[in-house]
């Protein structure tokens, strides 16, 4: 080939040249050039191998449907495989290598699977690694999962880079009265009307350039320029580089913003991409439309791209792409291209399929000098690495018979051109096949879409701009809906018919019909033959459109040689569903910023910078971060977590419990509302007291527990655990907006307000009297067990304190405004610490609860009852409550439910896990009698303890040895059933 | 309380760094905290709001309730309607003047008040909230409940900047992704 830049001509900036880097050569281009113009420029031919049979590749096309030119993009962290060279914006010190090749794509290898390709057909893998007897001897898939493997090894295109992600990105919102896809001669045109109406308009563009096929003529760049000082001097919001890849409900478009990928040098603080969400009253598609090859044989190898993409180089980069070319089309649309290429120095043969040409385009044609061949097309290039020559056919009683041959260095295609329908069809428009136009139309839809320009099938650049004039019709008084008035235009399809060219096939040699996936002719035909006939087993047979081009060339031909196979229309096969995205999107972007310390926002309490300060380690639990043990001088999480047990049962130790949740209840019947949730009553609780409660879901499962504390006649404070918070707002939220809306109760979350700690030890009141203003108010007759107060710090800081206890000593929760949390415990520590106490965190506090047979989450997971819990006790029989009826029905209540039970190692020595099933030690099978929910080392009995429930709970198991069988971790311990009060059953510590 | 209130520690504490961050060619992100807020809830029912009312004209001179998605500002404190029966009062309301029917919360501690202007502010937001912040559809004076990656929190517009009233427990975690999208704009704290 010789492609050379012209010496003037193009929309590229000649006084600044790039240089670039493709398969280690340094090379230039010019700004305004992608990857792609800058390559053919340089003359480079072979760009890409192909998926399957490694066959060189080299440009097809000048845009997102791009499937030859598929490279890899940057080097080490920054390296990106899959990259259309086509739409890559050139910059200074790009550098590109071809890909799924090795050494590299000019000699490759890999190509030596052309040779096996008789064998590699539709269906190759499925067929000889799944269930061949007698291989599989009849178990389904166990072959398949041995070859999968290597399978996969051996599939995909280039190899993304191993190391982490440099680069940022975010995500971001948009609202607009309309939003208008593409900014070519329609969108530009409806953009510029729209902006008359004071609508808030946003004019989204995936080039870097606006101007869509106006930057494909030599003669409109005048025009663009004057249209574009128009749009920049009004308020159109401008989107370049922005990709809309879906359509979603109510006006929501998905768009990808590429900040920073034509940058040689990556700004820190800028994102490499922006995942955007825009809501718009109206949407307008302007989205073009693609120029279709056709399948004859070798219609692969490099030198062959589409008609159109021969002109945007021409008169977008400045450059001829070849000096013989031969054009091969069944429209229009080529004539003009064959006319300026012939204009720019190429010699130029025509070949058009159709019989009748009308006189005025033939003389047009022929009198400036381009040799034109009527009913005739290519049937097969020869290469094989750049095309050389090509051979030609004549349809003759529907039969293609070789004419003869010509020699070239480009051919170039037109077989008919595709709207962009894609974002439409998001929505299930349904495509309708056009049989004048050979092409899939945008089908009817409720919502306020619109489609113009090529979109729609309007061919015609003058056309086009009119439909887009005209879109202001379609908009009434109240801008969003569509006017039933309202027409785009007339005149579409073409001046003079197309006609069908969807295969050409002479030679038995390889015709492609979707380039990038290596789907053949021959593949659609023996899909045909083994029943895959239905479009959508079609596609996932062969593979054809799952490419990162999506079909976007290549699905018409596919459905319409299907169509010849049945002997059926192509409106009978109809089309394969439209999904997003319509061009690839970075996983990055999906993500945006919500990756590492930010995946999932981090909560902290108050204390958090305190705890750190005093050498805790920390833990997450569910979205906080809590201190998970404090060690010191050296000691690991078990001597510490056992240190602060023992410190806190024999002293005194401090837990941060900020991340209780906490919720105020307040209004004139908020004893009533208290009293329906909670199983146990509530409307006699005296001012300045607490009670433990438990509520149940609807079904009778208990759903949480926690504290509840009286501070008047109408406000309530009540505590939850730290998991079921959120829902248990939520919960509370419900009954009162949909089942009980007259009861007067007003809840709100209060866990941020509160910080807490928990003071728990034989000393916790000494603690406590240090700390406080007036330590009369602490004493055992001032605040008993379950009582509570409301007091002030010695340092004037108000708090609330609760005499309750989840370790089982005596014990106080102390909460005060969450600013003054960091006060608190530097008070607190410092009371502790004087008396020999500790900080305990996450795994002393859990260590503590199960030798006291407390439940947490653990226990609570959804299918546990009051009786299964040991809380029986807690169901008032004198009221109603939620889940007070279903808790009754047979299966909660029948004997020999799993019930809750302390489980101690038969041989003291020994361990078991948590998740563990105990079993029978007869019967190691099945699902067992029960199951370990939680373990630990215990510094009470100087053994490892569980807890966990049991069939028919601890008196069914007295003097019965079982087994804590763990099947996954292979361990097996006997173990004995005991209550689950391990620790102090009567409660005396508690109460101090 | 005394001088409790000297010992206030914003949820930001030492992450709050003032200066200027990220593009350094352009100013057009200004972050400020409200340090030591006061914030206090008044909840009520349809047949309450004029208790409500006189509350809010004896202590603050304000005589109705502004409109759900709205607020009042006035020299001495601002009253947000932050659902249909709640409001939020920036003033300290004496909290024995809550009443059954009209119960007074105190939330002064329970969220941190980062206040964002500068050219860019609303861009900044969107990156985050999925709520129109167009002028004509949330002006000065509106506010809104939205989510803040997975998180609830309330947005306020005054003449000052957006205010968001982040969760106390989430502020810092949610601090962190505004100043790393901020930094585009280029970023003062003050």
């Amino acid at each position: 080939m010789t492609a050379k830049r012209l010496r003037s001509g193009g929309k590229i900036d000649r006084d600044k040249i790039l240089n670039f880097t493709w398969d280690g050569q340094e090379l230039e281009g010019y700004s305004g050039d992608t990857l792609a113009s800058a390559l053919v420029a340089n003359n480079r031919r072979i760009i890409g191998r192909s998926f399957k049979y490694h066959r060189p590749r080299g440009i097809t096309s000048s845009g997102v449907e791009e499937s030859g030119a598929i490279v890899t993009v940057g080097k080490g962290a920054r390296k990106e495989v899959n990259v259309r060279a086509t739409t890559q914006e050139l910059y200074h010190g790009l550098t590109a290598t071809g890909q799924n090749a090795w050494p590299n794509v000019r000699f490759d290898f890999g190509s030596i699977s052309n040779y096996f390709s008789k064998f590699l057909g539709a269906g190759f893998y499925y067929k000889t690694f799944m269930g061949i007897p007698p291989f599989e001897w009849g178990r389904g898939t166990k072959i398949w999962m041995f070859y999968e493997k290597y399978i996969r090894k051996a599939a995909g295109m280039g190899a993304a880079s191993r190391e982490p992600d440099p680069d940022n990105y975010e995500h971001a919102h948009g609202f607009c009265d309309v939003a208008i896809i593409g900014s070519g001669p329609a969108g530009l045109a409806a953009a510029l009307e729209l902006s008359k109406t004071n609508q808030d308009v946003m004019l989204i563009e995936q080039d870097f350039e606006l101007g869509g096929d106006y930057l494909n003529y030599d003669s409109k760049s005048e025009d663009l320029a004057r249209i574009l000082l128009k749009i920049n001097k009004s308020n159109i919001r401008i989107m370049k580089r922005t990709t809309a890849f879906g359509a979603y409900d109510h006006g929501t478009l998905g768009l990808l913003e590429r900040v920073g990928d034509h940058l040689s040098t990556p700004l820190n603080y800028l994102p490499r991409h922006r995942f955007w969400t825009i809501r718009a009253k109206r949407i307008i598609l302007a989205t073009g439309a693609i120029e279709r090859h056709f399948a004859f044989s070798n219609n692969d190898i490099p030198g062959i791209m589409t008609a159109s993409s021969a002109r945007t180089y021409l008169n977008r980069y400045g450059i001829l792409s070849g000096e013989h070319i031969v054009i091969s089309t069944n429209n229009d649309s080529a004539y003009i291209v064959s006319q300026e290429l012939k204009k720019a120095g190429a010699n130029v043969t025509l070949l058009d399929a159709r019989a009748s040409i009308p006189n005025h385009l033939k003389k047009k044609i022929t009198g400036e000098g381009i040799e034109l061949i009527s009913s005739a097309a290519v049937s097969e290039a020869v290469g094989p690495s750049w095309v050389s020559k090509i051979k030609f056919a004549k349809l003759i009683d529907d039969k293609w018979i070789n004419q003869g041959e010509k020699s070239c260095d480009l051919l170039l295609i037109s077989g008919g051109w595709s709207p962009v329908i894609n974002l439409i069809s998001h929505r299930g428009s349904k495509a309708i096949w056009d049989e004048r136009d050979c092409c899939f139309l945008p089908g009817h839809s409720e919502e306020a879409i619109d489609l113009i320009g090529s979109a729609r099938g309007i061919w015609r650049i003058d056309d086009c701009v009119k439909s887009g004039i005209n879109i202001k019709h379609a908009l009434d008084k109240n801008k969003i809906a569509l006017s039933k008035s309202y027409k785009v235009t007339e005149n579409k399809g073409w001046e003079n018919p197309i006609i069908p060219l969807y295969e050409v096939d002479i030679s038995n040699k390889k015709s492609f019909v979707d380039l990038q996936h290596d789907v053949t002719t021959q593949d659609i035909r023996v899909a045909h033959q083994e029943g895959f006939v239905s479009v959508e087993h079609l596609k996932r047979y062969t593979t054809l459109g799952m490419a990162t081009d999506q079909g976007k060339t290549g699905n018409v031909i596919g459905i319409a040689l299907m169509a010849k196979a049945l002997n059926a229309t192509v409106t009978n096969v109809g089309t394969t569903t439209f999904r997003p995205p319509y061009t690839p999107i970075s996983l990055g972007a999906l993500a945006g910023r919500n990756t590492n310390d930010h995946f999932r926002p981090l909560r902290r309490t108050p204390m958090d910078d305190w705890n750190l300060a005093n050498s805790a380690v920390m833990t997450h639990a569910g979205l906080w971060r809590r201190p998970w043990y404090f060690p010191v001088n050296g000691e690991n999480i078990s001597q510490s977590y056992i240190r602060e047990a023992r410190t806190t049962r024999n002293k005194v130790g401090l837990c941060d419990v900020t991340s209780l949740g906490k919720i105020a209840i307040q209004g004139p019947d908020a004893t009533e509302f208290l009293n329906r949730v909670y199983t146990n009553p509530f409307a006699k609780l005296p001012i300045n007291k607490a009670r433990y409660g438990i509520m149940l879901r609807d079904d009778g499962i208990v759903l949480d527990d926690g504290t509840t504390w009286r501070l008047s006649e109408t406000d309530y404070f009540m505590t939850t655990t730290t998991a079921n918070a959120a829902r248990v707002v939520s919960w509370l939220e419900e009954l009162l907006q949909v089942r009980w809306n007259t009861l007067k109760v007003h809840i709100t979350s209060v866990t941020d307000q509160w910080a807490g700690c928990a003071i728990a030890g034989p000393l916790s009141r000494k603690v406590l009297e240090k700390c406080v203003k007036d330590s009369d108010c602490v004493s055992n007759e001032n605040l008993p067990f379950m009582g509570i107060t409301s007091t002030f710090l010695f340092n004037d800081i108000p708090c609330r304190i609760a005499r309750i206890s989840f370790s089982g000593e005596m014990a106080s929760e102390i909460y005060v405004p969450s600013d003054y949390g960091h006060v608190l415990m530097e008070i607190l520590w410092e009371a502790a610490e004087s008396l020999g106490g500790c900080l305990y965190g996450l795994e002393a506090l859990g260590a503590m609860r199960i030798e006291k047979g407390h439940v947490t989450g653990a226990e609570l997971d959804g299918r546990v009852t009051l009786e299964d819990a040991g809380l029986v006790k807690m169901a008032s029989t004198k009221k109603d409550f939620i889940g007070s009826a279903l808790r009754k029905r047979p299966e909660m209540i029948k004997a020999g439910r799993p019930q809750l039970v302390g489980i101690f190692p038969e041989d003291i020595n020994a361990t078991f896990n948590a998740g563990s099933i105990i079993c029978d030690e007869s019967n190691l099978n099945g699902h067992g009698e029960g199951w370990v929910t939680a373990v630990t080392y215990s510094p009470v009995f100087n053994h490892w303890i569980g807890i966990g429930f049991i069939s028919g709970g601890y008196q069914n198991w007295q003097n019965k040895v079982a087994v804590a069988a763990d099947p996954i971790r292979d361990k097996e311990t006997r173990v004995k059933i005991v209550s689950p009060y391990m620790y102090d059953p009567e409660g005396k510590r508690h109460y101090g | 309380m005394g001088n409790a209130d000297n010992n206030r520690m914003s949820a930001l504490g030492r992450y709050y760094v003032k200066g200027h961050y990220g593009n350094k060619e352009s100013n057009n992100i200004i972050f400020e905290e409200i340090e030591s807020l006061v914030l206090f809830q008044v909840a009520f029912w349809p047949d309450t709001v004029s208790k409500v009312e006189k509350i809010l004209n004896s202590e603050l001179g304000i005589k109705k309730i502004p409109k759900p998605g709205s607020s009042i500002i006035n020299s001495s404190a601002s009253v947000i309607r932050v659902e249909p029966l709640k409001i939020w009062v920036t003033a300290k309301l004496e909290e024995d003047t809550s009443k059954a029917d009209t119960p007074i919360l105190d939330l002064s501690h329970s969220r941190t008040n980062l206040i964002i202007h500068g050219n860019d502010a609303t861009k900044l937001l969107n990156r985050f909230l999925p709520i129109d912040l167009r002028e004509n559809s949330f002006g000065i004076g509106a506010v809104a409940s939205t989510m803040f990656h997975h998180v609830g929190i309330t947005l306020w517009r005054t003449e000052r900047g957006y205010h968001l009233f982040l969760p106390r427990g989430f502020s810092l975690s949610l601090f962190e992704l505004l100043k790393k999208g901020a930094k585009q704009f280029g970023l003062q704290i003050k």
